[in-house]
């Protein structure tokens, strides 16, 4: 029924997409370059006092839900790895599987996710509210600049944290890969550590950080974007945490992709 | 109270929270079994989150689940070619990985983004602006009235967008064995590793993440207080509670499927 | 630092808030400017620091056409002109003193340790030093209003803007506010920018008024001739009467 409408058709539903898909990396681009110039000290500089309260509230705050995540990855990892294991013998591989595709892949990816659910979507409420109550104007009646005070530190703990939280998951999840495959596929310790460390490179963990580094640096602009940009009072700041989420989950795939194949 | 999922330093709020969940779970369950007869009313609820959870999430799931199988197919290419003399069985063990598991519980999250943030925002806002208040007061219960019907059509619209996420993450597989390894379409797309478990296995995991995402946001939601910034607060407890909750299952559904479906 | 409006429009959408508003206020001067809700009271003063830009006219600072600066040459003007918001917008994140000492680390380069001592400082000249590790929201909104002009005074300013500082508060706590903006026009020569519909602020303490209705001024003088106008309009909003000639 709707199709008879023409704002329904699907010309015209592409397009909209297309501009809003538009607008919205415009915007995230206006405002990477405001920070360029926030960063500089004559603009204020980065905030110290702001630096140490984010990367507490979203680093350290964060460390239980992406080392419980991590750990059931790991295991998850040796758990699918399992029939093809007994199928081709290749208990010397289980270990190496186990760490480079959670390394490479799925410890980023999922970490990624979790923190976008934990960290982008708590800090574009965050800002949000602060826009919808006059927070925002009333930083700027100080003549404090909103993008050099809010966005510039969070920009920063979010990178930094998404790294440390990707390292420190790696670790948890190399763990709890060791406890599946010893449990369920009797690998020893021994060889499950000699498979991982003899054929793992350090690159493969470097390309992990690369792309938590990508993550964070996504998620904190697309967030903070977001939450400046929110419109239309207290129920807007609901529609601007969902627009952020959704936004930096495709983010995350599509930069995941793209890594894949860049970093190879 | 309002502490993030699974809190760190707060065990009692977690346990208060997954108690809650129970609740809401058993009760919702009880009403699938043995629903009562809905008017006219009741039914275009159901059509109207069908219609939210299927096809509103669908452009989004497509195309992080073509970027999703893409990633899968290269990876597991690569880690072939260190234990397997050819490439010939990358693409059925690529197919049983993406039935057997990856397409639900790695596409899940994304949908748990999507569908999760919004029923949480929208089921949050109607409480603190005591819309659901004004419901009990008509005597319609909000278990029955809201919950219900998202939890149906998570179970059925999840499984729908899952699947169909899953062909097309099978599709962008074979074209990236295709045009990066260069194997052939033919020999790529292959069932033979595939038996009736690994499709039950599969199916269940999805409906079963379908569900979670539901009742998981759906309590988040409901337990919202404290205006837009509450509101904000259910939102990113629901992204990271149904991501968290969807792994934990996944361990549970492997493990099972391990015993109960074996792969071979 | 006189302030001038000249033929100040603006529009939000298809709505006509301000349609050509002309005024000056001159130094040390406590003016309020008063009107219906919703005419476009602090609409107006917004213009005055740059958070809103108009659509047609100028906004003059000492002879410096805010309306024309970009963010970053507003800076120094937002310095010298502070901003007392109707929902005082403290941080919620920030204790009350953490508030306070925010403008004094950002720009008297105070380290961390010594803005909090002289944001204690601060906030014992409006009777708060004993909320100074309150965080905002546990406050009602007569002591969050006191701390939001503790903050905006904090930078010694010339020109204090307060978006209706005494509304939803109780009377003594607004008579309390309306103490302190005198004594800032009376001894420190602050000129103080009021928007208020508080009949009992604005023959309290008011040098002069202007009254915004429709989308311009049209009332501007001293409180003895407010009362005495025989303007309609204007007779209505004095006396607070529900039926007369004037339309929302």
């Amino acid at each position: 029924m709707s199709t008879a409408e023409p704002g329904w058709a699907l010309p015209a539903i592409l397009g909209r997409r297309t501009l809003a898909l538009l607008s919205q990396l415009g915007g995230l681009a206006l405002l990477a370059r405001d920070l360029g110039r926030a960063a500089r000290p004559e603009a204020g500089g980065l905030d110290r006092v702001e630096l140490v309260r984010h990367l507490h509230r979203m680093g350290v705050r964060s460390v239980p839900v992406i080392a419980a995540t991590a750990a059931f990855t790991g295991g998850i990892m040796v758990l699918q790895a399992a029939p093809f294991v007994e199928q081709f013998g290749a208990k010397d591989f289980v270990g190496f599987f186990a760490t480079f595709v959670t390394f490479r892949e799925l410890g980023p990816l999922l970490i990624g996710l979790i923190f976008n659910g934990r960290v982008g979507a708590n800090n574009t409420a965050e800002l949000a509210t602060m826009v919808v109550t006059e927070q925002v104007d009333g930083l700027r009646a100080l003549a404090i600049d909103p993008v050099s005070y809010l966005v510039l530190p969070r920009v920063v703990a979010m990178t930094l944290t998404m790294v440390a939280l990707v390292l420190v998951g790696d670790a948890v999840a190399l763990l709890g890969a060791l406890g599946v495959a010893q449990v369920l596929l009797d690998v020893s310790l021994a060889q499950f550590l000699d498979s991982a460390l003899s054929r793992l490179e350090t690159w493969d963990l470097l390309v992990g950080l690369v792309k938590a580094l990508l993550f964070g640096l996504g998620i904190s602009l697309t967030s903070c974007f977001h939450g400046l940009r929110v419109r239309g009072g207290a129920p807007g700041v609901g529609r601007a945490v969902n627009a952020s989420v959704v936004a930096s989950a495709a983010g995350i795939f599509v930069a995941d992709y793209l890594s894949t194949f860049l970093l190879p | 109270m309002a502490t993030a999922f699974p809190s760190p330093g707060s065990l009692a709020a977690l346990r208060f929270q997954l108690r809650e969940l129970v609740k809401l779970t058993r009760r919702t369950l009880e009403m699938a079994v043995a629903p009562r007869r809905g008017g006219r009313a009741a039914r275009r609820a159901f059509a109207e989150q069908m219609h939210l959870v299927g096809n509103r999430s669908m452009p989004f799931m497509i195309v992080t689940m073509a970027f999703i199988g893409a990633i899968i197919s290269f990876q597991t290419a690569l880690q072939s070619q260190e234990i397997l003399p050819d490439l010939s069985q990358v693409g059925a063990t690529f197919t049983k990985l993406l039935v057997r598991d990856l397409a639900a519980s790695v596409g899940a999250l994304p949908l748990a983004t999507r569908v999760g943030a919004g029923i949480a925002a929208e089921l949050g806002s109607m409480v603190v602006t005591e819309q659901v208040d004004a419901l009990r007061m008509n005597n319609a219960d909000p278990v029955e009235t809201l919950v219900l019907p998202r939890f149906v059509a998570c179970v059925v619209m999840g499984t729908v967008v899952l699947v169909v996420g899953g062909f097309v993450a099978f599709g962008a597989g074979v074209l990236v064995g295709q045009v990066a390894f260069g194997i052939e379409a033919r020999t790529f797309a292959s069932t033979a590793l595939l038996n009736g478990g690994d499709v039950a296995l599969g199916l269940a995991k999805c409906a079963t993440y379908g569900g979670a995402i539901a009742l998981v946001s759906s309590e988040r939601g409901l337990s919202a207080f404290g205006g837009s910034e509450g509101v904000g607060r259910a939102t990113t407890e629901a992204v990271v509670g149904s991501c968290f909750t969807i792994i934990v299952l996944n361990v549970l559904l492997s493990t099972g499927g391990h015993f109960l479906l074996p792969a071979l | 630092m006189p302030i001038r409006f000249a033929n100040v429009h603006k529009s939000f959408g298809a709505k006509e808030v301000l349609r050509g508003v002309s005024l000056t206020i001159e130094d040390g001067e406590c003016f309020f400017i008063v009107g219906a809700s919703g005419v476009g009271k602090s609409v107006l003063i917004k213009h005055l620091v740059g958070l809103l830009r108009p659509d047609a006219g100028d906004v003059f600072l000492d002879e410096e056409e805010v309306s024309r600066l970009s963010e970053h040459a507003l800076r120094p003007i937002r310095k010298r002109c502070a901003m007392v918001f109707q929902s005082s917008t403290l941080f919620d994140s920030m204790t009350c003193a953490e508030n306070v000492a925010l403008p004094l680390r950002k720009h008297r380069g105070l380290g961390a340790a010594d803005a909090l001592v002289e944001a204690r400082r601060r906030l014992a000249g409006v009777r708060m030093e004993g909320f100074a590790d309150a965080l905002p929201a546990a406050l009602g909104d007569g002591l969050r209003k006191r701390v939001a002009i503790a903050r905006a005074l904090t930078l010694e300013p010339e020109v204090v803007l307060f978006d209706e500082p005494t509304t939803s508060l109780d009377p003594v706590s607004a008579r309390r506010t309306d103490q302190l903006i005198a004594r800032l026009c009376r001894d420190d020569g602050v000129t103080a920018v009021v928007v208020s519909h508080d009949l009992s602020s604005i023959f309290g303490i008011a040098d002069r008024i202007a009254m915004l209705y429709k989308g311009g001024v049209r009332f501007l003088g001293t409180p003895e001739e407010f009362r005495a106008c025989d303007d309609p309009v204007v007779r209505q909003f004095v006396r607070g009467e529900a039926e007369g000639p004037m339309e929302v």
